[in-house]
């Protein structure tokens, strides 16, 4: 698969503070590509970054195979931190700046004014827009011209429980076209339910990256009780294939490397005990993150 | 730059303050030299008067470029206003992201300085011509000092690029304009009489504002100069001072945009 974007060793500095520190990694064409990270952990400033919004201090970047970055970013549709618009004039007149900036011909306004549902306030000046309005004209405006790649700085904010689920959905239907899309957040829930790629920053760290599904693998955890507490958890401390054991109100929290139910059942049931709770709980994408986030940063 | 200027004119064509300040200039330009022209408003008081200031060729050229000279201040601030908008509104941030380089969003901003000069020496050349011929005076003497209209150019580009500088460093209206207000009227002036009076130099008439506001400094005829004993910088030197300056400008708010963050 061709990368849509692929970034080398890009490091930046505000002053003393280290921003980004040699992050690298790509992203396939195609994918929904999640940037996450904890306030501060430099997604921004990496997007900024490769957006020309901000000068690297060492690394580069190239996008689409190496097309020169303005060309590129006319195939880029992209809202980064804040929805950026000429504060006295209507959603069109914005619109039609931006799409003659990227050539894109102002015919396309009104389909992404709808797409939106910002149409019927098409003619009403930026600055009468709520939050979550200004918010949807801008990612309107990163769709006009039906770009190749989608750049999307925190999309849900300011917006309602409808308008997220309204994003989310786009940003699905928008994948299903081959849209490669690109968007950093901190909302754990948010990249789960729609990224298939991610990397994970952390202090201008690039933690790790990759598909969702081998980054944040949901390790199950297992949860246990019985009559006698200390017994239980001695007997499971001993037991092949059980990696961990945590005692937590009044039930025993286990990870465990391919071992079922029922031999932990039998097990217990072997060494005389008889368990009165036994079941199978997700582990959290929060949990996975904050596990990774916590540990000590690789460089 | 044409498409560059396209797109300038689609941000600036429903912003009611350009409007404002553009009309205001207008007005206020034909007023005062309508008044002047009339004698109604004599700068000077009568002295001038009597010593031939006058509204007929060739000497209409020195008033209305002096004119126009005194209200470009205010289409300096307009140039202020709608730079600073840019980062207010961080539309220069997303004119980038929309696919702009950097280079043509610098551009961009200087073709707004350059075609607002143009038209600004536009008028002033209508204005000469109008009042001059309004005087009764011929055409065929029209010719005569008429690069004072090109010293209009000579001063706009000089104001408002420096100006459009102040603004890419500062990013603020309120600061900028301040600071462009109490350097051109305030500073210079101080510096230049420093200069003049305490070190006997007119290097002062080379300072940034200063260079290009000699070009159409308020007109004497060569008699009362003489009577006054002012040997003023020649015309030729302060429009190599005038264009070096923009030059300088344009060399710092290149680095500047395209260097920095935004």
């Amino acid at each position: 698969m061709s990368s849509a974007l692929v970034i080398e060793n890009i490091s930046k500095s505000y002053g003393p503070i280290k921003a980004l520190q040699g992050v690298s990694f790509s992203v396939p064409e195609g994918s929904v590509f999640g940037i996450l990270g904890p306030n501060g952990s430099g997604k921004t400033t990496l997007l900024a970054t490769v957006l020309d919004i901000l000068v690297a201090d060492a690394g580069s970047y190239s996008w689409l195979g190496g097309l020169p970055p303005h060309d590129a970013r006319k195939k880029i549709g992209a809202l980064l931190e804040t929805p950026n618009f000429y504060h006295y004039m209507s959603a069109m007149d914005n619109l039609a700046i931006t799409a003659a900036i990227r050539q894109a011909g102002s015919a396309d306004r009104e389909r992404v004014l709808k797409t939106v549902g910002l149409y019927e306030r098409k003619d009403s000046k930026f600055q009468t827009y709520s939050l979550g309005m200004k918010q949807r004209l801008a990612i309107g405006a990163a769709l006009l011209g039906n770009p190749r790649i989608l750049v999307l700085d925190e999309p849900t904010n300011g917006l309602d429980p409808n308008g997220i689920a309204e994003i989310r959905q786009l940003v699905r239907d928008l994948s299903k076209q081959g849209i490669t899309i690109i968007i950093a957040s901190h909302l754990l829930d948010e990249v789960e339910k729609v990224c298939t790629h991610v990397a994970i920053l952390k202090k201008g760290n690039r933690l790790v990256s990759g598909p969702v599904n081998e980054v944040l693998i949901n390790e199950d955890l297992v949860e246990v009780a019985a009559g006698d507490m200390s017994a239980l958890q001695r007997t499971l401390q001993q037991m092949p294939g059980v990696k961990t054991v945590t005692a937590a109100d009044q039930i025993l929290q286990l990870t465990v490397d391919a071992v079922t139910t029922q031999a932990i059942n039998d097990h217990c049931f072997r060494n005389g005990i008889t368990l009165s709770h036994l079941t199978v709980k997700k582990k959290s994408l929060e949990t996975k993150f904050m596990e990774l986030t916590n540990e000590p940063s690789k460089n | 730059m044409f498409s560059l200027l396209q797109i300038e004119w689609l941000k600036i064509k429903r912003y009611r303050t350009f409007w404002v300040l553009t009309g205001i200039f207008i007005v206020f330009i034909l007023g005062w030299n309508w008044l002047m022209s009339a004698g109604v408003l004599t700068p000077g008081g009568n002295a001038a008067k009597m010593l031939g200031m006058n509204f007929t060729f060739p000497d209409v050229w020195f008033h209305v470029g002096h004119n126009t000279k005194l209200f470009s201040g205010l289409m300096s601030i307009l140039v202020i206003i709608l730079t600073t908008n840019e980062y207010q509104f961080r539309t220069n941030r997303q004119n980038v992201i929309d696919g702009w380089q950097r280079t043509q969003f610098f551009h961009a901003q200087w073709s707004i300085v350059f075609v607002l000069s143009l038209l600004i020496t536009l008028y002033t050349l209508i204005l000469g011509l109008f009042f001059g011929l309004l005087n009764g005076s011929p055409l065929s003497a029209a010719g005569t000092n008429i690069q004072m209209v090109g010293y209009v150019f000579l001063l706009c580009m000089n104001y408002f690029g420096l100006a459009l500088t102040l603004s890419f460093l500062l990013k603020r209206s309120g600061m900028t304009i301040v600071i462009f207000l109490c350097y051109g009227y305030i500073a210079e002036t101080m510096i230049t009489n420093i200069l003049r009076f305490k070190f006997d130099t007119r290097m002062g008439d080379l300072l940034p504002m200063e260079s290009a506001a000699n070009l159409l400094a308020f007109h004497l005829p060569d008699m009362a100069k003489q009577m006054m004993g002012l040997q003023p910088t020649s015309a030729s030197t302060l429009c190599i001072a005038s264009v070096c300056w923009t030059v300088v400008y344009y060399i710092i708010s290149r680095i500047k945009v395209l260097k920095s963050d935004w």
